[in-house]
């Protein structure tokens, strides 16, 4: 049995300090017997290497135990003292908190400087009043319940990374926190229902660092009076909340942002999923019953942040219901969408085209540089136009992917446009494009628009050089080689005038140049030796040709009735030319046999006067 | 001749006089024989007329404006020099064998300069081209043209221009002959007596062309004689334009048997054929066209 050095004090000592006794540093490994002292209240071993708590058990009127710097390993013996309220055990090793039940008057309770990761066993301390868990091993706090009277928790230098349950400490005031790992204030929300806090450190955690810390620190938790050891002030509160607002509502708005671009992003595929089944002529019923048309679109949304305005045909609901409500609403399938975008304009499937009838303000109109055409059928596009050249006349760049475009003449349509920068046709959809030769067509018909770039390329003098080159024989053939009234039928009302007036004065000299002829030379506005050159989409061609039949049945009819009549004159001709040799022997005849008796003639003749008269 | 007789209106150097016969046929039985209805309609004088009041209807307002006269004057003028066809809508360019060999020159004239640049362009990019100048024309003589360049192969395949230009030439220009010479193929293939008659409708020919392998004999194709006796007779009674049977003859003369794809590759590269149709130059003058090379340079 190992011995222990028994302690005895002197009478003196004993009665002038009674109820204290020192043993700092006295390089003590263990806690000595203690004779006699039954009534001490203070006892101070700090500073020692005392690895065991021993040998105080009979010490049961102790209130206040220091053992502050020691090696004790394990809290143990010390069931008996019943009475105590300070049990100090910094710098210690211990490793766990345990065999604390029967101190219930605790009130102070240190622990700093251990290698404590957990804390626990302490729920019945309803009497502690201070906490010092610093420079522990403490990874996360929780199991605060039944720390009924704590007021200060010092969790400094540990490691720190969620706290909960402090809500559950009804007095808590103080709550160190610095030099942890605490990095998001959910981690520690907790502390934002704890109406008792007023006093919060957390410098030295990575929170500390965010540029949100201060205002989402302050913004959730009002009641708290001292930051980082530093007082709060009004101003600090007033910044706070106002920065709170704003992010709060940067978040519904980019919530906002998100539900219309899912939104986007389901119309777009619903009309690419149509476009698909048009394109292959599918028939699907399920299509059919998605299909919604809407006559009358919804008001757009208000303008934010000037940068985007989205309009779509149906509107389901409020954009600002909660997330879930607006997602089922996606559901429901659109036809088409129509986006303004700063400088584009993008049209997504046929229904789209009726947007242009739409009143679009000046402003946003006129910002339109870009108009971009996607699942829509080149030859409804191409009706289109007009309105386009009008609504938006600044459109300078066109777009065009999945719109059929499937031979060189279509670009024909085109040429009605005010001006074209730059066109851009997107192979997915557009078979013209695998032709070899579709650039230089495009440049040859469009010459007049001096385009600058064609699928991000730039246009250069050599591929002007190389459209004429090739396709300029076509253009005088177009120009030069039809009759004037066929010209004129091609071109159409509108330049009728103009071209006929230039047509005319073909015939002046050179040298005389009229006022008119350049004001017509502008009005037309490209090169005439191609204005033939034009599309009709199918449907129309069809059905001009369908006109035409009529006329081309009556003109077969016309043309056999003139034939029989000709016919029929040839033959009175011919009939006449056999005949008539004989007819002419008959009338001399007659005349000669006539003319025989002189005086029955003469008779004759003078009756036929009198007859006459 | 045997060529006058079937009908065909051979223009001279792209020059066509109405109502042009050479003096001994004025009288000759056949002529008188017909009617002048059916005269009329061989000549296609009907067709011209026809289609003429029927554009002046289409354009009466523009065409009150400066006189009937010589809007039929512009209009017979222009069937001569062979621009009447443009932008026309193909029942009209095909109506007759002179407007067939006009839109042929056209093509080439409009377009030998992308033949001259050297690209090789698919079928359906020379369809795209042929569109320009005709914007209904069906894809299916197009592809038929295309099979006889490529001999029924690889239809994605790129040819020349004038490779296509001249089986296109062959196609279009004689092909009602060309689905019965069709007919005639296959039921030699098949071994049936070649003697029979044969009324080729529009459904037959051309789905049969591609030769039943597994069954063919040995040799491939027919035997080049009994073709060409069939032929023959196919010309004495067809009402539509064949070639001139002396020249095919002469295509027939020179293999002993040959398949249907490799006779219609022989009379495309064939320059009497060629000749005697006179809508477009020799292969070699393809790329030449003086007299547009002048008129361009005037401007």
């Amino acid at each position: 049995m190992p011995s222990f050095p028994i302690l005895q004090r002197s009478s003196e000592e004993k009665i002038l300090y009674s109820d204290r006794l020192t043993l700092e540093r006295q390089k003590l490994t263990v806690c000595p017997i203690i004779d006699g002292e039954e009534h001490l209240r203070l006892l101070n071993f700090q500073h020692n290497f005392i690895t065991r708590i021993q040998n105080i058990s009979n010490l049961q009127r102790l209130i206040f135990l220091d053992l502050y710097d020691n090696q004790i390993e394990e809290i143990s013996g010390l069931s008996t003292l019943r009475s105590l309220r300070v049990l100090l055990l910094g710098k210690n090793r211990i490793k766990k908190i345990s065999n604390l039940e029967n101190l219930k008057s605790l009130d102070v309770l240190d622990l700093h400087g251990n290698q404590i990761s957990k804390i626990e066993n302490v729920s019945h301390l309803c009497d502690l009043r201070v906490l010092n868990l610093a420079r522990n091993l403490l990874s996360h706090v929780d199991n605060l319940n039944g720390l009924d009277s704590l007021t200060e928790l010092n969790l400094r230098h540990n490691q720190i990374t969620f706290v909960r349950d402090v809500d559950n400490l009804p007095c808590l005031q103080r709550l160190f926190l610095s030099f942890n790992n605490i990095s998001t204030f959910e981690s520690v929300c907790c502390l934002a229902d704890s109406t008792s806090l007023s006093d919060i450190t957390f410098d030295g955690n990575p929170i500390a660092q965010e540029s949100w810390y201060k205002h989402t620190i302050l913004q959730n938790m009002m009641q708290l009076r001292q930051l980082d050891m530093k007082r709060i002030t009004e101003e600090e509160r007033r910044m706070a909340s106002v920065i709170a607002k704003k992010e709060e509502e940067k978040k519904r708005e980019s919530q906002k942002q998100s539900l219309l671009k899912e939104k986007k992003r389901l119309t777009i595929n619903n009309v690419a999923r149509k476009w698909d089944l048009q394109q292959h002529r599918v028939t699907s019923i399920a299509a059919n019953q998605d299909r919604k048309d809407s006559d009358s679109p919804s008001q757009d949304p208000c303008q934010v942040d000037g940068s985007t305005i989205s309009a779509f045909p149906e509107e389901t609901g409020s954009l600002d219901s909660a997330l879930s409500n607006a997602l089922q609403g996606l559901s429901v399938t659109d036809t088409h969408l129509v986006e303004v975008d700063g400088d584009t304009l993008s049209l997504y499937g046929s229904g789209a085209l009726e947007s242009l009838d739409r009143n679009w303000s000046v402003q946003t109109a006129g910002m339109v540089t870009t108009v971009s055409f996607t699942f829509i059928e080149f030859d409804e596009i191409v009706q289109v136009l007009p309105k386009l050249k009008i609504k938006f006349p600044n459109s300078l760049h066109l777009k065009f992917k999945e719109t059929n475009l499937v031979m060189l003449q279509q670009f024909n349509a085109l040429a009605q446009l005010r001006r074209i920068d730059q066109l851009t046709i997107d192979p997915q959809g557009n078979p013209v494009v695998s032709f070899t030769l579709w650039k230089y067509y495009v440049l040859f018909r469009l010459s007049h628009f001096s385009m600058q770039k064609i699928n991000g390329t730039e246009v250069t003098q050599n591929d002007m050089i190389m459209a004429e080159r090739l396709f300029g024989i076509l253009a005088h053939v177009a120009s030069s080689e039809l009759p004037q009234y066929r010209l004129i039928s091609i071109l159409g009302d509108a330049r009728k005038k103009q071209f006929r007036y230039l047509l005319e004065t073909k015939g002046k000299k050179p040298g005389v140049v009229s006022e008119e002829n350049n004001d017509s030379k502008r009005l037309v506005g490209e090169n005439t030796n191609r204005a033939t050159l034009n599309y009709t989409t199918r449907d129309f061609y069809n059905e001009k040709l369908e006109e035409i039949k009529e006329k081309k049945k009556f003109c077969k009819m016309y043309i056999e009735d003139l034939v029989k009549e000709a016919t029929e004159i040839n033959m009175k001709n011919e009939a006449l030319q056999k005949l008539w040799p004989q007819m002419f022997i008959e009338l001399v005849r007659d005349a000669v046999i006539e003319i025989r008796n002189k005086s029955s003639y003469m008779k004759l003749c003078l009756q036929q006067i009198t007859d006459q008269k | 001749m045997a060529t006058e007789r079937a009908g065909t209106w051979l223009p001279e150097a792209g020059k066509l006089e109405l109502g042009s016969c050479c003096g001994p046929r004025m009288l000759s039985p056949e002529r008188l024989a017909l009617t002048d209805y059916e005269y009329l309609a061989q000549r296609h004088v009907l067709t011209y007329m026809e289609d003429a009041v029927c554009q002046l209807l289409e354009n009466k307002e523009d065409i009150s404006q400066y006189g009937i006269a010589r809007f039929f004057t512009e209009y017979f003028n222009s069937v001569c020099q062979g621009t009447h066809i443009l932008f026309r809508e193909f029942s009209f360019i095909q109506a007759t064998p002179h407007n067939r060999a006009s839109f042929l020159r056209a093509f080439w004239r409009c377009f030998r300069t992308v033949g001259k640049n050297g690209d090789l362009l698919t079928m359906k990019e020379y369809h795209c081209l042929l569109q320009l100048l005709c914007p209904d024309f069906p894809l299916e003589l197009t592809q038929k043209a295309a099979r006889i360049v490529l001999m029924d192969d690889a239809m994605d395949c790129l040819m020349s221009f004038s490779d296509f230009l001249f089986a296109f030439q062959i196609q279009f220009y004689y092909s009602e002959f060309l689905e019965s010479v069709a007919a005639i193929y296959q039921d030699l293939l098949s071994g049936k007596n070649p003697n029979t008659v044969i009324v080729p409708t529009s459904s037959s020919g051309q789905h049969r062309q591609r030769p039943a392998l597994g069954e063919a004999s040995m040799l491939e194709g027919v035997e080049a004689s009994l073709f060409y006796q069939c032929l023959e007779n196919l010309c004495d009674r067809h009402k539509y334009s064949c070639p001139p049977p002396a020249l095919v003859k002469e295509v027939l003369s020179n293999v002993q048997r040959l398949t249907f794809y490799g006779f219609l590759v022989a009379l495309s590269k064939h320059h009497g054929i060629n000749q005697a149709l006179g809508a477009l130059p020799d292969k070699g003058d393809l790329m030449h066209d003086p007299a547009m090379d002048e008129e361009l340079e005037r401007l």
